[in-house]
């Protein structure tokens, strides 16, 4: 399943730049997030926890960036383990930054997820519209933590 | 796991207080969820000797109370369920087969709220409220306010349903539900829950409301208000069902893509108020 939008910061490119690649920050905008850490400067390590009505579910998930082309590109892969429950998730993430009209950025991304397991049966048509959810979820956030370090100097 | 059977709606409350525990309505839903490894409950309350769930009455007002556990049959050939009331009774007829109303429950496939299922554009249309029971005390919250997101109700944690109250139709109006399904008793591709009254060509009562076209059901008040009292033609319908088509946020799935949705659902709409108007003997 694919999902694709954008968003725009009212930050410069270099700055929502750093925002994004900075785990801490997406950690902490990322819904559902419980840890974050940086194995390697191109690998980290999270658990995330998703709910979808009755349905709870926590990841082991591992983020890799394959290419990246600073401040403007940046390729990930996710893969997510759910321990003994026996789903897995992979994604495959594009992300651009681009300049906007205003001063700030637009940022767009594009994820192509798989989910097999217990709940690959869950149908993808409700779980891609949670997906666009978490993401836009995500972007809210970003964007304020962006404007919150803007305004702060 | 643990199993417990509680005999009173306080006891039943109480025992859901513990981390993990869920209600076992008729299991139509939450077992077959058990074995596909989805949920895994530490403690079921099951509500199968809270004698208070499974009655139905109707009060001299005409409101009618349906306890939690009642199942789907039992709604289907809910004689006390009159008028505009009946949208609720052909809703329940229409859900799978005779093995799962037999089963299924009404509070039990309202908790679960499939954005999808029969139950919810029916209460809402209905203008039906949820009453509440949990640890703080009862409350009801209207139908429109309960359906909240995919799969997400208004109900917190340690709380259950205790029934749904359908307010008095007005003498003479009709309800109806529609479906279009793949085979009869699947989930809804779309789905139209109505009540309609006319009187002389005027339009006196009219809820429509619209299922499996995103997350909850979808209506809206705002145009029903401004029709009321005029007549029902096809330009009146056509502002209904673009005001509809705003609140659709379908999905694709393998029942259909949420583009045929998107162009089905206005359709059903006008046919099932077309048919409405012929069983009120009224022309459109």
């Amino acid at each position: 399943m694919k999902i694709a939008d954008s968003f725009v910061v009212a930050a410069p490119v270099e700055r929502t730049w750093r925002a994004i690649r900075d785990p801490q920050v997406v950690g902490a905008c990322l819904p559902g997030c419980e840890e974050i850490e940086a194995v390697s400067p191109t690998l980290y390590r999270a658990r995330i926890g998703v709910k979808l009505g009755p349905i709870a579910a926590k990841f082991a998930a591992e983020v890799e960036v394959l290419e990246e082309e600073p401040p403007v590109r940046v390729v990930t892969v996710t893969r997510g383990e759910e321990g003994g429950r026996a789903s897995n998730l992979r994604s495959d993430n594009i992300l651009t930054l681009a300049p906007a009209d205003d001063g700030g950025t637009r940022v767009s991304y594009e994820a192509d997820m798989t989910v097999t397991g217990r709940l690959g049966k869950f149908g993808f048509g409700v779980m891609k519209k949670k997906a666009q959810s978490l993401a836009s979820e995500f972007a809210g956030n970003l964007e304020a933590r962006v404007n919150e370090a803007a305004s702060g100097g | 796991m643990e199993f417990v059977r509680p005999d009173s709606i306080e006891a039943a409350v109480a025992a859901l207080q513990a981390e993990g525990a869920a209600c076992l309505a008729g299991g139509a839903t939450l077992v077959a969820m058990m074995n596909a490894d989805l949920v895994a409950p530490e403690r079921l309350v099951s509500l199968r000797d809270v004698a208070a769930l499974r009655e139905a009455s109707r009060r001299p007002d005409g409101t009618v109370v349906i306890g939690a556990m009642r199942r789907h049959r039992e709604t289907a050939e809910e004689t006390d369920l009159r008028d505009g009331q009946r949208v609720l009774r052909e809703a329940a007829a229409q859900i799978a087969n005779p093995p799962v109303r037999n089963m299924g429950t009404i509070g039990g496939s309202c908790a679960f709220a499939d954005p999808a299922a029969d139950y919810p554009p029916a209460l809402v249309a209905a203008d039906a409220r949820f009453a509440l029971a949990g640890a703080e005390g009862r409350r009801t919250v209207p139908a429109g306010d309960f359906f909240r997101d995919w799969y997400e109700t208004a109900l917190e944690p340690g709380e259950l349903i205790e029934s749904v109250i359908l307010p008095p139709a007005p003498a003479g109006t009709v309800g109806s539900y529609t479906k279009l399904a793949r085979v009869a008793g699947d989930f809804a591709i779309a789905s139209v829950a109505l009540a309609l009254g006319m009187d002389g060509g005027a339009c006196t009562h009219l809820a429509v409301a619209v299922g499996a076209c995103g997350p909850v059901p979808a209506r809206r008040r705002d145009i029903e208000a401004e029709l009321l009292g005029g007549p029902l033609g096809n330009a009146e319908i056509g502002r209904l069902t673009d005001a509809l088509a705003e609140a659709f946020d379908p999905v694709d799935d393998v029942r259909a893509s949420a583009g045929y949705r998107r162009r089905v659902a206005p359709r059903m709409v006008r046919q099932a108020i077309g048919e409405a108007m012929q069983k009120l003997g009224e022309t459109q």
